[in-house]
């Protein structure tokens, strides 16, 4: 039985060995093959074919349509894109009165700030208003009160003399 | 050996990558234009600055949560990080004429728009930004363009000098690849031929893939990835015509992200004009982006540029540890 797995462990390296090498010979046969200018020409030769090819059926299939008074699929996609385009402009008009919200949001707090500003500066003044008016009746009441306290005195000064 | 080939047919006939349970994290839909939406992941409590996605147009956005343990998108909302997310949608024939500025100035710009109006209701006045592949390289063009409320940028395997991108570089020049024939014929660019292409660039990776589900079909965790992959790999969208002819000229033939002189829009690419500081991720085994490829930015973008390479593929380094840890320490 051991004998037997040796062979089988063997064998499945041996086999590996095996692949490694091959792939990495077609790996470099590949590598010379995929990048000849004969090849690419060639590939490239037999993709115009297809696409003209591909073209071409389409153009027929389209004209046959054409004859049966049915729409094409020129027409369709022709009418798709349009509405796919005229999605583009709405969007655009959607753009525009986004930019248009932000201004407006943008102006809004300007003025919004500008208003707190001018009640800001509208208290202050009133309070200014208020000091300077408590400063005016303090000043009022002290030239009121020496001018009836002084009278009687030079008077009577002027008696006795 | 027997074993194990019947464990890998009960696995394949349980039809596990189409119930593979991706972009499962939830969300909400924010804004819609066309197939393109703007989906909100909102963490319990935001304590970091909210991040933009843009995803790639050729495939889902699911790539970001492939599964719940290996969730980029996840990680980021579990660290408190509100993010949004551009998934562009699905082409159909009518979009067949949508132009790259369309997609860049008019799509990609108004849900950078609504992302950035959304998170300011929510108190945060400037937004982080973060593309993976062709989304990266459109977010850098809208990042040149200096976007109110944008403070950094980060790119994930994001390809910016197209002429380092390796043997993609050497199929998409105009003596090879029909690029005119292939947009006038096919309309939208088809997803199965791209999902084509991406394969014969690394041949011996599809059997890669097989080889390793083989290898390790006994771990149930390594299971659910690959379904997942899977999953995610057979998820190509087509790419919208004549976004995909201006794009695969300017960028994959001229390269006028490295060397300027392209007008998309009416408006001058020019990423000299980018200020934002930005973190270019590359993947060590990227074969669709190389390292060079990404972190050609470093060369032209006027800001500052960080560059780092993660362990991993193109794809496989969105399900490693790697990438949350570096998006972690980003978003401080």
């Amino acid at each position: 039985m051991a004998e037997k797995n040796d062979l089988f462990g063997e064998l499945e390296e041996l086999s590996s060995g095996f692949y490694k090498q091959w792939e990495q010979s077609m790996t470099g046969w590949w590598d010379e093959v995929l990048e000849s200018p004969p090849f690419l020409q060639a590939m490239g030769k037999n993709l115009e074919g297809m696409a003209r090819g591909r073209g071409a059926y389409e153009e027929a299939v389209d004209d046959t349509l054409q004859k049966m008074h049915l729409p094409t699929r020129g027409d369709l996609t022709r009418v798709l894109r349009v509405a796919s385009l005229l999605e583009d402009k709405l969007l655009s008009m959607e753009d525009t009165l986004l930019k248009l919200g932000d201004q407006l949001v943008a102006a809004e707090k300007d003025a919004v700030q500008a208003r707190v500003e001018a009640a800001e500066a509208r208290l202050e003044a009133r309070e200014q208003l208020a000091a300077m008016s408590d400063r005016l009746a303090g000043l009022e009441a002290r030239l009121a009160a020496p001018t009836k306290k002084k009278k009687p005195a030079a008077k009577r000064a002027t008696k006795g003399s | 050996m027997v074993q194990r080939a019947a464990q890998v047919s009960r696995f394949l006939a349980s039809d596990p990558v189409r119930r593979a349970p991706v972009g499962q994290a939830p969300h909400t839909v924010l804004h819609r234009q066309n197939k393109a939406r703007l989906l909100h992941f909102a963490p319990v409590e935001a304590t970091r600055t909210p991040v933009f996605v843009s995803m790639p147009l050729i495939n889902t956005w699911t790539v970001f949560d492939l599964l719940p343990d290996r969730s980029v998108l996840r990680s980021l909302v579990d660290g408190g990080t509100p993010v949004y997310l551009l998934d562009w949608g699905a082409p159909r024939p009518e979009d067949a004429e949508v132009t790259l500025a369309e997609l860049v100035h008019g799509v990609l710009a108004r849900a950078w728009d609504r992302a950035r109006r959304h998170a300011r209701a929510q108190g945060a006045e400037a937004l982080d930004a973060l593309g993976y592949c062709v989304g990266g390289s459109f977010l850098t063009l809208f990042a040149a363009s200096r976007p109110v409320g944008l403070r950094k940028l980060a790119l994930l395997c994001t390809p910016i000098d197209f002429h380092a991108s390796g043997r993609l570089a050497v199929w998409a020049t105009p003596e090879h690849f029909p690029l005119d024939a292939a947009v006038d014929g096919f309309g939208n660019f088809p997803s199965a031929l791209m999902r084509s292409s991406f394969a014969w660039l690394r041949p011996m990776g599809q059997l890669q893939r097989v080889k390793s589900l083989w290898d390790r079909i006994e771990h149930p965790g390594f299971r659910d990835t690959w379904a997942a992959v899977e999953r995610w790999n057979g998820d190509n969208i087509d790419f919208a015509g004549e976004a995909y002819r201006e794009y695969v000229r300017r960028c994959y033939f001229e390269n006028r992200l490295m060397t300027g002189g392209w007008t998309l829009g009416g408006v001058p690419v020019d990423l000299g004009r980018g200020e934002v500081d930005v973190l270019v991720l590359a993947a060590s085994r990227d074969h669709i982006c190389p390292p060079e490829a990404a972190f050609g930015l470093a060369a032209v973008w006027g800001g500052r540029v960080d560059t780092r390479v993660l362990p991993g593929g193109h794809v496989g380094v969105c399900l490693g540890r790697g990438l949350p840890a570096a998006l972690d320490a980003w978003s401080c």
